[in-house]
């Protein structure tokens, strides 16, 4: 059986890359002011790691053509007309949210906690008792709320210091327990290197925490605005 | 055993991150699109997915060893 499997959608582009993952054809499906990038897949639709990395290459290349809007990774579609309706049917939404990002990279900043809970204390050897997994979960509760405190204030401090516009960020303080903090920026193709440089000087400044400032990637972080705004 | 987070090199944690944002970012199309991952080695949600493959990277150095 043959699908698609999708990786962004474009304003209508002349032409384009040609070659999809796995040197399959990659199709240019229009519709409206519109295109969908797809890779053609004949047999069985399962997907590796380097097929993940393949999709965001491909994603790059298109994204240095121009506005950019990506897809995540896995989204099938029986055949081109289904992508073509799936397009239609949302044809203002994501036009808006293509124009929105525009050229803008996504740079990535992960704060981790150098004093984190053992890994190896994340699992149970033996099943507590329902009380005393309780109080654990309570103990483990309260110091998740002192570090979410922390990394709020990490979070705040990070912002006011890399002067990102507030609609630029988004942010995930604690989203594990070796995590303090996980945070993209938006900023513009020509101004995301300068800006991840400040990022890594800035994180590098922070105690009790290791730093790593990831990208410039396509906008793969702010295209969860579809949800909330309309792309506004 | 796992590897702290801390003790990766920045390159590892950079690749979790992407891989983090491939699977659980960018837009998702409704209609007639599903989303399947079946197949891929790394898939879980969030951050777990940095956990796992963390677990995978110990396992691999601890084989080599």
């Amino acid at each position: 059986m043959t699908r698609l499997l999708a990786h962004a959608i474009t304003r209508r582009a002349t032409g384009g890359p040609s070659t999809g993952l796995r040197g399959r054809p990659l199709e240019q499906i229009a519709a409206g002011e519109l295109d969908l990038w797809a890779t053609r897949w004949d047999g069985e639709p399962t997907l590796s790691r380097d097929d993940a990395f393949a999709h965001h290459d491909l994603i790059a290349v298109l994204c240095d053509a121009g506005p950019c809007l990506p897809v995540r990774f896995g989204t099938w579609l029986n055949d081109e007309a289904s992508a073509r309706r799936s397009l239609e049917a949302e044809q203002d939404r994501f036009a808006a949210a293509v124009d929105r990002l525009g050229d803008r990279r996504e740079v990535a900043i992960t704060l981790l906690w150098l004093d984190a809970p053992s890994p190896e204390g994340r699992g149970h050897a033996v099943a507590p008792s329902g009380r005393a997994f309780l109080e654990r979960q309570r103990a483990l509760n309260a110091v998740t709320d002192e570090r979410r405190s922390v990394a709020e204030a990490l979070f705040e401090g990070l912002r006011r210091d890399l002067a990102v516009d507030q609609a630029d960020v988004r942010h995930e303080s604690c989203p594990s327990a070796e995590v303090a903090l996980s945070m993209s920026l938006l900023a513009r193709r020509d101004a995301a290197d300068a800006l991840k440089a400040r990022a890594t000087v800035a994180v590098g400044a922070i105690e009790g925490v290791r730093g790593v400032v990831s990208g410039p990637w396509p906008p793969y972080s702010f295209t969860a605005d579809l949800e909330t705004d309309g792309g506004g | 055993m796992s590897v702290p987070l801390a003790a990766l090199p920045d390159e590892e944690l950079s690749v979790l991150d992407l891989a983090d944002r491939l699977l659980n970012r960018g837009v998702v199309i409704t209609g007639e699109a599903t989303i399947s991952v079946a197949g891929v080695d790394l898939v879980y949600l969030g951050l777990n997915l940095i956990l796992t493959a963390v677990e995978t990277i110990a396992q691999r150095e601890a084989r080599a060893k």
